[in-house]
């Protein structure tokens, strides 16, 4: 069967097999989705009841906030549930190279979120003395930017194995512990990169002078930066074709779960952008 | 399912549902290029000489309109059945009612801190 004639046959928002129309795993998303509202929902309004009476003598949160960083974490994001959105497109169509690349893509800005955050944490923490324990303020930011933040880092892992499932070889007996490899050398690449990507920054903000910088990041980063090459190597070669791929038009229903998980997390980081820092700037 | 339902399409299933699946990504482009937009005019809006309750209003509109294009278009509710919709919007509106009230109460006189001695 060609893969139009099969995207022809697949109905993507429709299964008559159940009793509500819906496919099970989209209901079932839906449902967690939606008590995951309530979950932010009780977070966000303890940050903001806070806000509104804030105890004297606190942080005054726009000596603290970047809203350059955050503006540009906020674009990032929406950036990456677009690419959510073409994977799912891609892999309705049957595209599966077009599915992976806009997979890859959404962990790539993914990552580049989540460096953002920590760079932020870390700022916040060393630069302006706000921990999660020494005010109310530190109190609840942390919490509900920490939880959007690990919601945000599930959501890669999620992906970062739909795109190594996406090379499930159909003939092979030992795909697992090939995919488990796969799996975990991408893995590797993506804490690597992040942690040479922050030791960069760092050398940048702390050496004064391109040069001296650049020098001081390969002196106190290289071996990071071998492992993150290596890995990458690593990927590539994963990544090679094997085979006759069982990932097709059928399994959209997967990614489409997990798209919707995405973009959750995106719509969470909207009200908090909004809530959380752009009222302080009134 | 029905001979009836077999025949006809269900909501957002038809012509134009296929119509709209092919033009999918110019959709998804747009809108992400509006939602770029909108993030823009907010974070210049709170520099604007105007008053709060016109910042704080023009700011929580245009999030509810990132937050509606977004669900609706790149989490599909549109193409999907209304249950779908029904149910987020319950978790939503517990939510919300839950903000809500927890901001009602907080704000109310007698749950005011006590200053500091």
């Amino acid at each position: 069967m060609s893969s139009h004639a099969a995207t022809a046959t697949i109905d993507h928002h429709h299964d008559p097999s159940t009793s509500t129309g819906i496919p099970n795993k989209k209901l079932l998303m839906w449902a967690f989705l939606a008590s995951d509202c309530m979950f932010f929902g009780a977070l966000i309004s303890t940050h903001l009841i806070y806000r509104l009476h804030p105890p004297s003598g606190g942080l005054d949160p726009k000596d603290i906030f970047s809203i350059e960083l955050t503006s540009f974490s906020t674009f990032i994001l929406l950036m990456s549930s677009l690419m959510m959105a073409l994977a799912v497109t891609a892999i309705q169509k049957g595209n599966l190279k077009s599915c992976r690349w806009s997979l890859l893509m959404t962990i790539f800005f993914g990552m580049i979120f989540l460096g953002c955050q920590v760079y932020e944490f870390e700022h916040f923490v060393h630069a302006k003395n706000m921990t999660l324990s020494n005010s109310l303020l530190g109190s609840t930011f942390y919490t509900l930017t920490g939880t959007h933040g690990c919601h945000v880092a599930i959501g890669v892992l999620w992906l970062s194995l739909m795109y190594v499932r996406s090379f499930k070889v159909a003939s092979r007996p030992s795909w697992f512990n090939v995919q488990l490899l796969h799996a975990l050398t991408l893995i590797v690449v993506l804490l690597l990169s992040l942690k040479v990507t922050l030791g960069l920054v760092h050398s940048l903000e702390t050496v004064t002078g391109f040069g001296a910088a650049i020098a001081d990041f390969f002196s106190h980063q290289s071996l990071y930066l071998g492992g993150f090459l290596l890995s990458l190597w690593g990927l590539f070669w994963f990544a090679r074709p094997r085979g006759t791929v069982q990932f097709n038009e059928a399994h959209a229903i997967d990614v489409e779960s997990m798209g919707l998980y995405w973009h959750f997390v995106d719509i969470v980081w909207i009200v908090i952008f909004t809530a959380v820092y752009l009222l302080e700037y009134i | 399912m029905s001979a009836h339902s077999a025949a006809v399409p269900p909501p957002g299933h038809g012509p134009e549902a296929g119509h709209a699946e092919d033009n999918k990504f110019e959709i998804y482009v747009q809108i992400a290029m509006l939602l770029a937009i909108i993030t823009g005019i907010e974070i210049a809006i709170v520099y604007f000489p105007w008053a709060n309750w016109i910042i704080i209003t023009t700011l929580v509109v245009l999030s509810l309109v990132k937050f509606l294009f977004v669900i609706f278009y790149f989490m599909h509710l549109r193409w999907d059945k209304p249950f779908c919709t029904i149910l987020f919007f319950i978790g939503l509106i517990i939510a919300g009612g839950t903000v809500w009230a927890l901001l009602a109460i907080f704000s109310a006189e007698a749950s005011l801190p006590l200053p500091v001695a």
